[in-house]
């Protein structure tokens, strides 16, 4: 054997000093997390007014708006999620933050889903289904306040003022038109 | 079949199912000195009679499938299954595409049919998972860990 050969541990063991250690402790140890790293969202619950703007923007269908009798349900699959932070960005209230949880492996897919409730709103004329939330409404009423007389209501009842108040203006008895 | 539960070093066997290579390259991470999964007994295997735990990557295109039932059939019992990325998971951004079947949960379906028990899955989400959630899964995989994530429905008051 060659004299290089029979040194090379030792030339290992010079380089492998002047290095030092590099491999991380983690679990033992925090993980290196910048300031940027994107991990699970969380739905503020208080915030959340189930617009479904979020639904529209994700790009997986992570997030996913359903309707069932009187609710609207946002779910949210974190396993489909992709971690990209467009939900948080078009949220137009602002109740996403993208987190920095990223240890969730899980042993099921069911436990992988978040669902948010939220109750729908009734027509105040005929007390059928808004198909909006009352903090949708509450939205609305915010940013163009002349929409507080005739939101909550439904589209025919809507219809129904409009001409009501058409009819009064030209000076019908509105009992002709309620039959 | 009872199956006795592994007892000794955990190795695994990377199996690309038609990923887009970030997945993969996060589980070579995993595997440099940088993170140095040897410590826990994580030994990467050319062949999957080797393996204990396939490591599974990419939402399983439909060319992918048949190659991906035979490497399964090949891990000897107890036979384990990492899901890694949001591919493997759900599907990811290709969940209803044309040529993917979408996802592990799918494929245990499929694997039911051809009488190909899986023991436990572990589903890792992250498009791609950190080298370090990967580790994290390992040890919810060999129950060292508890889990963190719970499904929980919240109400909107
Ligand atoms: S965009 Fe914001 S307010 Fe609208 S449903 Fe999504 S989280 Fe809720
Ligand atoms: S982070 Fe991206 S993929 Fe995840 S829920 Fe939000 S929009 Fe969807
Ligand atoms: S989960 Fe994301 S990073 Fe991983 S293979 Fe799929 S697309 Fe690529």
């Amino acid at each position: 054997m060659s004299l290089k050969k029979l040194l090379k541990p030792f030339k290992l063991i010079s380089i492998a000093r002047r290095s030092g250690v590099v491999t991380v402790l983690y679990p033992y140890q925090k993980s290196l997390i910048t300031t940027e790293f994107r991990g699970k969202i969380s739905i503020d619950a208080t915030k959340c007014m189930g617009c479904g703007a979020c639904v529209n923007a994700c790009p997986p269908n992570a997030l996913t708006l359903s309707r069932r009798d009187d609710t609207i349900i946002l779910n949210y699959f974190i396993g489909r999620c992709i971690f990209c932070g467009r939900c948080a960005e078009v949220c137009p209230v602002g109740a996403i933050t993208v987190t920095h949880e990223f240890e969730l492996a899980s042993t099921s897919t069911r436990d992988l889903n978040e669902s948010l409730v939220h109750r729908i709103e009734r027509c105040s004329g005929c007390g059928g289904g808004l198909g909006a939330t009352s903090r949708m409404l509450q939205y609305v009423i915010l940013h163009s306040p002349a929409s507080e007389n005739y939101v909550h209501l439904c589209p025919d009842c809507r219809k129904k003022k409009l001409i009501q108040s058409l009819a009064m203006k030209m000076g019908a008895r509105t009992e002709d038109y309620e039959g | 079949m009872r199956v006795d539960p592994l007892k000794k070093s955990i190795w695994v066997f990377h199996l690309n199912t038609g990923s887009c290579n970030a997945c993969d390259i996060e589980i070579l991470d995993a595997l440099t000195p940088y993170f140095d999964v040897e410590r826990f007994g994580i030994k990467l295997v050319a062949s999957p009679r080797h393996a204990d735990l396939v490591l599974l990557t990419g939402p399983i295109t439909r060319k992918t499938l048949p190659k991906v039932i035979n490497a399964l059939r090949a891990v000897p019992r107890p036979r384990y299954v990492l899901a890694i990325g949001a591919c493997a998971v759900g599907g990811g951004i290709w969940y209803d595409t044309y040529s993917v079947i979408g996802g592990v949960e799918e494929l245990k379906k499929i694997l039911e049919e051809n009488g190909i028990e899986i023991d436990r899955i572990v589903y890792v989400p992250g498009c791609p998972a950190r080298p370090e959630a990967i580790i994290y899964g390992v040890a919810v995989l060999l129950g060292l860990v508890e889990q963190k994530v719970h499904g929980e429905v919240k109400i909107a008051e």
